[in-house]
């Protein structure tokens, strides 16, 4: 044990001099989270919908780039070499050098939550069970990094190996491309990449029910990271002069490989390919603020959920409004101008909040098809005709909110189509005295349904309900902008 | 006494190339044993299978009468080794080196001790990459050294080293030796082997051509031995070559010059042919061949250096 205890020591104390592992383990993972701050600085909490990926990253570089890449490039000069002399067992030096990269991805991802909750993310929900997941995740990926540290033979191979892992997992296996935002064919692909479950454990820890609701995705994850550790026993060599192709037991590779198909087959069979039903449902983030401003006649197809908690926050759709009548019928252009401002604050058109795509921007045929789609069904779309027509515009600004928070491919193009309705359902010098009092009051008035939203091709109730809102006011505030002439 | 390294028949094989085929030796306890041979002989490979480094396709390998195959472990505890292509990691200092590696074992010298013994207090807390090449090697000594082990193997271990670190490192194993040590090296040095070694075992092409004391090798060795004669006038070279075993004969005034099979017999006649002829000898000079010569005619490999 004191042996295994000082090359975990030294294996520390390596890693923490090295600068370039320093920076990949570190400074990366921050300014990921930075980015992702940045992308998403208009959502009303910060970082809190993104945590899960962002951990997930740190975790996935770690053990794809850095574990593989100190292994190659130690059995290269020879040191495990060296390590083979030494009475003691493999497994122990093995395991000791999994344990000193587990520590250091600990730290970096402690370093990434603290730095989240400094930018205003609230605490996780489930911290114990958040280290749990964190701990499940770790596993699984350092399983991964060990077997593409046996299958490279040199450095460079383990770059072009990890990236064959590295990348589709962040396109198309949800880690960096929301779920919700892929086609139905890249759902069913991302169900066999360890990724998806990763996400969605460290997700449900962050800011939804906990790990009860994940359990397939734990279940995934351990099998997945057990079986890519046999392969890698299997595989294990100790001399850069054995080449992997030259070897004998290259069939172990299988055995990592089958438990990816496996996993997959075993959600397609179990259901698991839709998204999780706590993370479309309903929004599971701390509850959302109070927002009792004074409340206009609304009427609609289903009752809102009424903002019960005195907390406070901060919304990124809210504003200020002291100007602000008591009915938005007695909204003057005055009022507006005194309150808002928009050529400043707003979300970018062509940035990841509330896009809006610019002229010229042709959607692909499909995409093309469903906005065509869209159109047809808001005509008869029955939240768009209720009769109190402040609830008709939010209930129409719903269309527009709903693809772009789920980051949907026809998020660029659909506020164009529900702005278009949204003229024809209320006269223009009503429209702006709706829309200016739904930036000022965008927690009041009821939400359509999920089975309202899926009429409309959409996926349901996106998971946060909070920034739905506040999406469906930024959205108003933008057609306010254009219908004024203040925004071109 | 047990042997400190008892090998027999050992092979093993790459594919198609048979490294080392029936090799077998065995080095006495507290000797200095150098094997010899050119590159591609087995050497490394010898050695690496005594190490458990490779696995054999055949034969038996005792260490102090423990199976190495068998009880690896045991044998590592009793062997201290230091190869040839196995360097540490950069950053690593040699004073972490020893106090990892030390903890390996059952019992072993404080890092402070090795790195005094071996001369490398002031280099204790210095990143390996920062290291000379004599320094490197001092330190893959120690740790070779750390659990005081009884059979110390060396793979190559001055390969690369200037003249005074080779020196250097040639007292240090004497040292071990002194200390009662076994040290078994593996060396394509001539001069080094037969300087150091108590015993040495030729390799080629995978076998042992010959083994012994360096002394021995080379008067066993089937190299002709030439012989000079100065003498105070000339003698009749008809004579020399009628001589025993003798051939090659050159006269040059009172030179004579010859090359003999049988140096005893061919020197005896030579004695009697100079009383008869009535002269005197200035000089003789008989060259009886290097470990050099002896290696050459083994392995038919190009002189090493």
């Amino acid at each position: 044990m004191n042996a295994l205890r000082q090359h975990l020591v030294v294996s520390l104390k390596l890693y923490l001099r090295n600068k370039m592992a320093l920076a990949y383990g570190y400074v990366f993972p921050i300014l990921f989270l930075i980015a992702f701050w940045v992308l998403y600085r208009y959502e009303r909490v910060p970082l809190v919908r993104h945590m899960g990926e962002l951990l997930t990253v740190t975790v996935l570089g770690s053990s794809c780039f850095g574990l593989p890449t100190t292994l190659v490039s130690e059995r290269e000069r020879g040191v495990w070499r060296r390590y083979r002399l030494v009475p003691g067992s493999t497994v122990g030096l093995v395991c000791s050098t999994l344990v000193a990269r587990y520590l250091s991805v600990l730290g970096a991802a402690v370093l990434q939550i603290a730095l989240a909750v400094a930018l205003g993310m609230p605490l996780p929900a489930h911290p114990f069970q958040l280290g749990i997941a964190f701990s499940v995740v770790t596993f699984a990926f350092l399983g991964l990094g060990l077997v593409i540290a046996m299958m490279a033979d040199n450095v460079p191979a383990v770059q072009a190996l990890g990236q064959t892992i590295f990348l589709p997992m962040l396109i198309i296996g949800g880690v960096a491309v929301q779920l919700s935002s892929l086609p139905d064919w890249a759902l069913h692909i991302s169900a066999f990449f360890p990724g998806r479950y990763a996400v969605q454990a460290l997700q449900s820890c962050v800011n939804g029910p906990g790990l009860g609701s994940v359990g397939f995705s734990l279940v995934a994850l351990i099998v997945i990271g057990a079986a890519a550790l046999a392969a890698s026993a299997g595989l294990f060599r100790w001399d850069t002069n054995e080449r992997f192709l030259s070897r004998p037991g290259k069939a172990w590779v299988g055995v990592a490989l089958v438990a990816w198909i496996a996993v997959g087959l075993a959600a397609e069979a179990r259901g698991q390919i839709a998204l999780l039903s706590w993370s479309r449902s309903a929004d599971p983030s701390p509850s959302p603020a109070a927002s009792a401003r004074s409340p206009a006649p609304s009427a609609g197809p289903s009752a809102v959920e009424q903002p019960g908690s005195a907390t406070v926050h901060t919304d990124a759709g809210a504003q200020q409004c002291p100007s602000a009548p008591p009915t938005w019928f007695q909204v003057t252009i005055d009022m507006i101008d005194a309150d808002l401002v928009f050529d400043r604050g707003l979300p970018p058109d062509m940035g990841p909040v509330t896009p809006i795509g610019r002229e010229g921007l042709e959607p692909r045929r499909e995409v093309a098809g469903m906005l065509q789609e869209l159109d047809i069904a808001l005509r008869a779309w029955p939240p768009g005709k209720v009769e109190d027509p402040v609830q008709r515009v939010r209930n129409l600004m719903w269309a527009a909110g709903v693809p772009d928070i789920d980051e949907m491919e026809i998020e660029w193009w659909a506020p164009h189509v529900v702005f278009a309705r949204v003229k024809e359902a209320v006269p223009q010098d009503q429209l702006v005295q709706i829309l200016y009092w739904i930036v000022c009051h965008p927690y009041e008035g009821t939400t359509p349904t999920a089975q309202d939203l899926r009429a409309l091709n959409l996926p349901g109730l996106p998971d946060d309900m909070i920034e739905a809102h506040n999406r469906v006011a930024i959205y108003s505030h933008k057609l306010l902008g254009r219908l004024l002439g203040r925004i071109r | 006494m047990v042997p400190a390294i008892a090998i027999r028949q050992l092979r093993k094989r790459y594919g198609a190339v048979e490294a080392v085929r029936d090799v077998s030796f065995h080095v006495e306890q507290g000797e200095i044993f150098g094997v010899l041979g050119p590159n591609g002989a087995g050497k490394t490979t010898t050695i690496e299978c005594i190490l458990g480094l490779r696995e054999p396709d055949k034969g038996t390998i005792e260490v102090q009468g423990v199976d190495a195959r068998a009880h690896p472990d045991e044998v590592k505890h009793r062997v201290g080794a230091a190869l040839q292509s196995s360097a540490l990691q950069d950053k690593i200092t040699p004073r972490e080196a020893l106090t990892l590696f030390g903890s390996f074992y059952r019992r072993a010298s404080s890092a402070v001790a090795m790195l005094e013994r071996f001369g490398l207090s002031d280099k204790a807390d210095v990143p390996f990459d920062s290291l000379s090449g004599g320094q490197r090697q001092r330190l893959a000594l120690a740790l070779a050294f750390v659990h005081q082990p009884d059979v110390v193997i060396l793979d190559e271990p001055t390969a690369g080293l200037d003249a005074t670190s080779r020196r250097a490192l040639h007292d240090e194993i004497r040292r071990m030796k002194r200390d009662g040590r076994t040290v078994l090296l593996t060396t394509h040095y001539i001069e080094e082997a037969a300087q150091l070694c108590d015993r040495i075992a030729i390799l080629d092409r995978g076998c042992v051509v010959a083994t012994g004391r360096p002394s021995e090798l080379i008067e066993r060795s089937t190299a002709s031995k030439s012989v000079s004669l100065v003498t105070t006038a000339p003698i009749d070279l008809a004579a020399v070559q009628t001589l025993p075993a003798v051939t090659d004969v050159v006269l040059e005034g009172n030179l004579v010059r010859f090359t003999t099979s049988d140096t005893g017999s061919s020197l005896f006649a030579l004695m009697g042919l100079i009383r008869a002829s009535r002269v005197q000898i200035v000089s003789l000079h008989v060259n009886t061949g290097t470990l050099e010569d002896v290696f050459l005619a083994l392995t038919r490999a190009e002189p090493p250096k």
